[in-house]
């Protein structure tokens, strides 16, 4: 359904190697122009039908949640559909009143519940009647969904946003006749946003992390993994942040967040299809330019601290069991970053990469066996991953086993020239398939530029993966797939479980 | 006065920078945009034409990329699924490409392909077979080849059927672990009824029943040049490419009769409430709904429109309810789901925070009440055919929608202009439209509700409701062993049966011999697999002939011991000293019977069975009920597996020996797998065996220092 959802950078935001279409014709498509104020727009010219997709990537994620306030960029991700002083209310002025009125009698609430032991029950009971009153009163104001419904009446399609660790994307596609929609709900949205409902979408933010990780095995082995695997980085936190943290969030805390932040300078947007650059130019100048500028945010400062050994972790779960291996590795600037993306596809690709043809087809022991080169996100030092499920009647033992074996295989024997160049004409398809998605490329062209510094090298990372030889394979393997950075997580069924999956529960319920 | 009056000022406007970014400023409003209208959509024609051999092709030109893709749609489906033999259509799909063709493997053929960055796949779903395929212009001659073979040639390799096989088996085993699937599969087997084509689903008895030749036959009566419509697009030249087909497919002349039309849905309703329990979710997953209709009914386009107005979109009555005003789900959804062929489902989706589980299903019949009983709102109409309506250029935004459209239209039989009238009719809905078809098809009495999630967790019970709560059983049906299908002993099997047992005697050191051991006894490590982890257990296995027995299990925390003379006996664990149960009696016994020197000597005993049940089969039982079927090599004589019903619940159970060493003079296994179906629940690797060491009931029978009583026992 659509609705505003955060995804680790799993999936969605790995590099793709990409070549071949002449960069020179390509740039024949492409204006790039920046405001005053910082902000980046690249324009990618397609006119096969009249539709425009567009791309905002705020280069802010997760990974800028202050401590205790995990998730609060992805809080703030929600607000961002909660519409502006004039989308969205019936009466801004009131409405303001009253929200403020929350935050009054909510602060009093804090106060009280900081006493500690000390804290008068009755008070704070008497408090709570109060707040959820006043919550009432504001919420009386707003205009339920006015902000995304204006966007699926105008026909458009697509609409989402993700919060993934290295930064936040928001994205819809419209029919070319809106396009100065776009630049007008886009940029009131960042200009201007009012965080509305913010104590009803807390809840709802609760309720998408217990659908995504409470009640998913996948979700908690991997909030596991990313914990276990990353001791002090924010990396160890999942985007959408930890229970209790989500359950305290405060109005305030998001709207600091988003201060400081959604910055211009910070924001790149991505707009591909019928459109003339031009008329972006002058729709960017016209809606965008009143974003005041701000100072560049820094990073978090915390580095995550070698790891001297491996770690395993069990994680109980009634499902049939599986298993996350995952090693550390540097950053997507590291100059070996193409051969991670090599290894990647050796060791995964498709039918015939290693992992596939050893424990899925020739061994029968794994139903499947994948690996991601860099999870959770590419800015800062993260993890080279693997993932296993094994068949029924076979062990996580005997697929780690096996999995190991693979490791070991890349670490001391050099593949083939074959295998090399099956992958480099792969990545270099795979460019020429994604040159026919405005929103893939909308995506693709901000995601260069902001984590590569040029979104040329959508196009270069082409001839960065035909430099990688053989030898820079094993190089790159025996230095990071090493036992000692190695973070192993795996369900366990509780005793109970063993052989059957669940009973019906009695009648009377 | 003054004073005051200002630092009140001060303090209002502190205040209420609280939860303002911005000041009021006037910005550009929404409404004061004008659109221009969007040029006329270009829709392209592909170019039809049938082959000589009567397949029907559809091509269409797009010179953007230097790509070419197609796929052949197949009359087929697993509505065609054999009641005994489910699955075999989705197996046969997947083979079709993975066992390769007369000439290549599939593994062969995943090489060549991803050398030139091209792909070819298959599959089969309900009503349809698809052969797809995607390449780089430059490769396209190589990749038709390689894809007329798969069409038209299929090999089929036992290897890869067994690989299907075995990945259909672990996926069944995963079925229940993700509770919005479960929700999903067990609301549609429900309204389309478990026993009916659209509804039953794959058990491992149905993998257990599918062999290789049905896979074989499944692909020949279906895919066949008559029964095929092959679409291509991409960067070619539409005559050229017609006469490449031609050439490539037009010597295929295979027929086979017309395929049957597939199965009708069963229209019936089947009200309820449902429940699957699952205790390691913190929401519940609920689908609630109907048997709905096809995409041609009249009464769709306003069907569609109600449908978004009650769950389609942030707009939406059920989003705005459950979502934005209670905050009770993350994700709720309603939609009209019509299939082209048959009637699809009217469901409303979501999961809700466990405790909010009553609250939540209320809620969705309250909405479903409210939108038949009066009209909805000038704005809700508009906004729902707005969606749909000023959206719709993106049905046309690339060429691959117009072609995959316009074969799907013909496979159905819809006419080429559907999409349009589809959106004329749209246009035209009414308020009244949508009050009378809520009335007609949106009938809450016909409501099947299916509810996962934990039910200890939910706040209200589910039966709150007011209807009777049914209980889903999830448990996975385990196959029928081998065990269990005996054959009736006549005399010709009787003879057989000994003179097979006299020839396992024989290798296993010769009847006198075994027929002079009277004790036996073997230290051994067992390592049972517990799924995930393996545990090491130390284990002394006694034995008197011909029924006295003791075992001994020490695992890292605590021991176990068990004994049995015959007539009675104890087990001292943990929880201290007990007498032996019923089912307890029956399982030593059982281990008792299945000591290799007794057993072998079973023709000696008159109060036993031995029977021949086919190559290498000995069927071995006794009047007290024991029997275990002897799985020996014909050549040999030497005894494979021994395969057992164990426990309650009668798991089958197979010991599948190894290793046999010369004790004594006669021939003992120092292994065995202890396999449960396909799993294998321990290995059993012996240190060492004693023969006639002298052992007696006596010595056997003394119970072990239990734990004091009121002591705490120590988990296992």
């Amino acid at each position: 359904m659509r609705s505003p959802i955060f995804r680790p950078a799993l999936l969605l935001l790995c590099p793709l190697l990409l070549a071949a279409q002449s960069l020179k014709d390509f740039e024949k498509r492409v204006t790039e122009f920046t405001l005053a104020n910082g902000l980046h727009f690249i324009v990618f010219e397609r006119h096969e039908a009249p539709v425009v997709s567009f791309h905002s990537y705020v280069n802010a994620g997760s990974v800028d949640d202050p401590s205790g306030e995990t998730g609060i960029a992805h809080m703030f991700e929600h607000m961002a559909f909660k519409g502006t002083q004039t989308i969205g209310t019936k009466n801004y002025p009131l409405e303001r009143k009253a929200m403020d009125e929350v935050e009054h009698i909510y602060d009093q609430y804090d106060a009280e519940r900081n006493k500690g032991l000390k804290a008068d029950p009755k008070k704070l009971a008497d408090l709570q009647q109060q707040l959820k009153a006043a919550m009432e009163k504001a919420d009386s104001y707003v205009i339920p969904n006015a902000y995304p419904e204006l966007i699926e009446e105008n026909g458009g399609v697509g609409m989402n946003a993700g919060t993934a660790e290295d930064a936040t994307n928001y994205f819809y596609n419209f029919p070319r006749n809106r396009l100065e929609l776009w630049f007008l709900l886009e940029s009131q949205r960042f200009y201007d946003p009012v965080f509305r409902e913010f104590y009803k979408e807390r809840d709802v933010v609760r309720e998408e992390r217990r659908m995504r990780v409470e009640s998913s095995p996948q979700g908690q082995l991997f909030e596991a993994l990313l914990a276990t695997a990353f001791e002090a980085h924010p990396y160890r936190n999942m985007p959408g942040g930890w229970a209790s943290d989500i359950e305290n969030f405060r109005l305030t805390e998001a709207i600091a967040f988003y201060k400081k932040y959604y910055v211009p300078a910070n924001i790149t947007i991505g707009i591909a299809g019928d459109v003339d650059p031009k008329e972006c130019r002058r729709l960017a100048d016209k809606y965008f330019s009143i974003l005041p500028s701000g100072p560049l945010p820094s990073g978090p400062r915390t580095i995550e601290p070698p790891q001297k050994g491996e770690k395993r972790v069990e994680v109980e779960s009634p499902a049939q069991p599986f298993m996350a291996i995952a090693y550390k590795r540097p950053n997507q600037n590291d100059k070996d970053d193409p051969v991670f993306d090599v290894l990647g596809e050796i060791l995964a690709g498709e039918r015939t990469g290693l992992l596939y043809t050893d424990l899925v087809r020739d061994k029968k022991i794994a139903l499947a066996a994948a690996a991601d080169p860099d999870s959770p996100g590419g800015k800062y030092p993260g993890l080279f991953l693997f993932f296993l499920v094994p068949n029924r009647g076979h062990t996580l033992e005997e697929n780690e086993k096996a999995c190991n074996d693979i490791i070991e295989r890349v670490r001391t024997q050099k593949v083939t020239g074959d295998t090399l160049q099956r992958i480099k004409t792969k990545v270099r398809a795979g460019l020429i398939r994604r040159l026919d998605s405005n929103s893939g490329m909308a995506d693709a062209l901000t995601f260069y530029h902001v984590n590569y510094g040029d979104w040329r090298k959508l196009f270069t990372i082409i001839d960065d993966i035909d430099k990688v030889t053989p030898d820079d394979v094993v190089r790159v393997a025996k230095q990071y797939l090493v036992r000692e950075t190695r973070t192993v997580v795996y369900t366990v069924q509780p005793p109970a479980t063993a052989n059957s999956t669940g009973k019906a529960e009695g009648a009377g319920q | 006065m003054k004073i005051v009056i200002v630092s009140l000022l001060l303090c209002a406007a502190l205040a209420s920078a609280q939860t303002e970014v911005r000041h009021a400023i006037v910005l550009p409003s929404y409404k004061d945009l004008k659109y221009p209208p969007l040029p006329p959509l270009k829709v392209p024609e592909p170019v039809e034409a049938t082959l000589s051999n009567g397949m029907k092709i559809l091509l269409l030109e797009d010179h953007e990329l230097p790509l070419v893709s197609g796929a052949a749609l197949i009359r087929t489906g697993n509505l065609f699924d054999p009641p005994d033999k489910r699955g075999l259509a989705g197996l046969t799909g997947e083979v079709l490409r993975s066992g390769g063709t007369k000439t290549k493997t599939g593994d062969q053929l995943d090489q060549d392909l991803e050398n030139v960055a091209a792909s070819i796949e298959s599959q089969i779903v309900e009503t349809s077979g698809t052969l797809t395929f995607s390449c780089l212009k430059d490769n396209t001659d190589q990749v038709l080849g390689l894809f007329r073979d798969l069409l038209t040639t299929a090999e089929f390799r036992q290897d890869k059927v067994d690989l299907a096989k075995t990945q259909t088996r672990s996926a069944i085993s995963r079925r229940n672990d993700d509770p919005d699937s479960i929700a999903d599969r067990e609301f549609s087997d429900i309204v389309y009824g478990r026993n009916t084509p659209y509804g039953w689903r794959v058990e491992y008895s149905d993998i257990d029943n599918i062999q290789r030749q049905d896979l074989i036959n499944f692909y020949h009566r279906y895919y066949f040049p008559a029964n095929i419509t092959l679409e291509v697009y991409g960067d070619f030249s539409a005559t050229e490419l017609r006469a490449k087909l031609e050439q490539i497919f037009g010597s295929w002349k295979y027929t086979q009769p017309p395929v049957p039309s597939f199965p009708k849905v069963i229209e019936k309703v089947s009200p309820g409430v449902y429940l699957a329990s699952k205790d390691d979710t913190t929401q519940t997953f609920f689908n609630v709904g109907e048997l709905g209709g096809e995409l041609r009914d009249k009464d769709y386009p306003a069907l569609e429109v109600a449908a978004e107005i009650l769950g389609g979109g942030f707009s939406s009555r059920l989003f705005r309810n459950v979502r934005t005003a209670h905050g009770w789900a993350y994700s709720i959804s309603a939609s009209w789901n019509a299939n082209y062929d048959h009637p699809g489902t009217f469901v409303i989706s979501g999961s809700t925070q466990s405790a909010h589980t009553v609250d939540t299903l209320k809620a969705v019949g309250e909405e479903l009440e409210k939108i038949r009983a009066a009209e909805v709102t000038d704005e809700e109409l508009q906004t729902a055919k707005d969606t749909v309506l000023n959206g719709f250029v993106f049905n046309f935004d690339r060429p691959s929608k117009t072609i995959n459209r316009l074969l799907t239209y013909q496979y159905y039989g819809y006419p080429k202009d559907f999409i349009f009238q589809y959106q004329k009719a749209i246009a035209a809905v009414t308020k009244a439209d949508v009050l009378r078809v809520a009335q007609k098809y949106f009938l809450p009495k016909n409501l099947t509700y299916v509810a996962v999630g934990n039910p200890k967790e939910f706040g209200a019970p589910l039966a709150s409701l007011g209807i009777k709560v049914e209980p889903i059983d999830l448990t996975i049906p385990e196959p029928k062993p081998e065990a269990a299908q005996a054959t009736a002993p006549t005399p010709a099997t009787l003879a057989k049966g000994k003179e097979l047992l006299q020839r396992v005697q024989q290798a296993l050191g010769g009847a006198d011999k075994l027929a002079a051991v009277k004790d036996l006894q073997y230290h051994a490590e067992v390592e049972a697999f517990t799924p995930g982890v393996s545990i090491k257990v130390k284990q002394t296995n006694s034995w008197i002939a011909p029924s006295t027995i003791r075992q001994d299990n020490e695992l890292p925390v605590f021991k176990q011991s068990e004994y049995y003379d015959g007539k009675s006996g104890w087990l001292a664990s943990v929880q201290g000293m007990r007498g032996l149960s019923p089912p307890l009696i029956k399982q030593i016994r059982g281990e008792a019977f299945r000591q290799l020197p007794g057993l072998m000597m079973s023709d000696r005993d008159a109060d036993r069975t031995v029977n021949y049940a086919g190559d290498g089969l000995l069927d071995i039982s006794s009047k007290d009920d024991e029997s275990v079927r002897l799985i020996v090599d014909e050549k040999t004589g030497v005894p494979l597996k021994l395969a057992f019903q164990q426990g309650e619940g009668g798991t089958a159970v197979e010991n599948v020996f190894s290793d046999w060493r010369d004790v004594d003079g006669i021939r003992l296994p120092f292994h065995w797998d202890v396999m449960q179906g396909d799993k294998k629940a321990a290995g059993v690797t012996v240190q060492n065996y004693k023969i006639n060491s002298g052992l007696t009931p006596e010595v056997l029978g003394q119970k072990p220092a239990t734990a004091p009583p009121g002591s705490p026992a120590v988990k296992p």
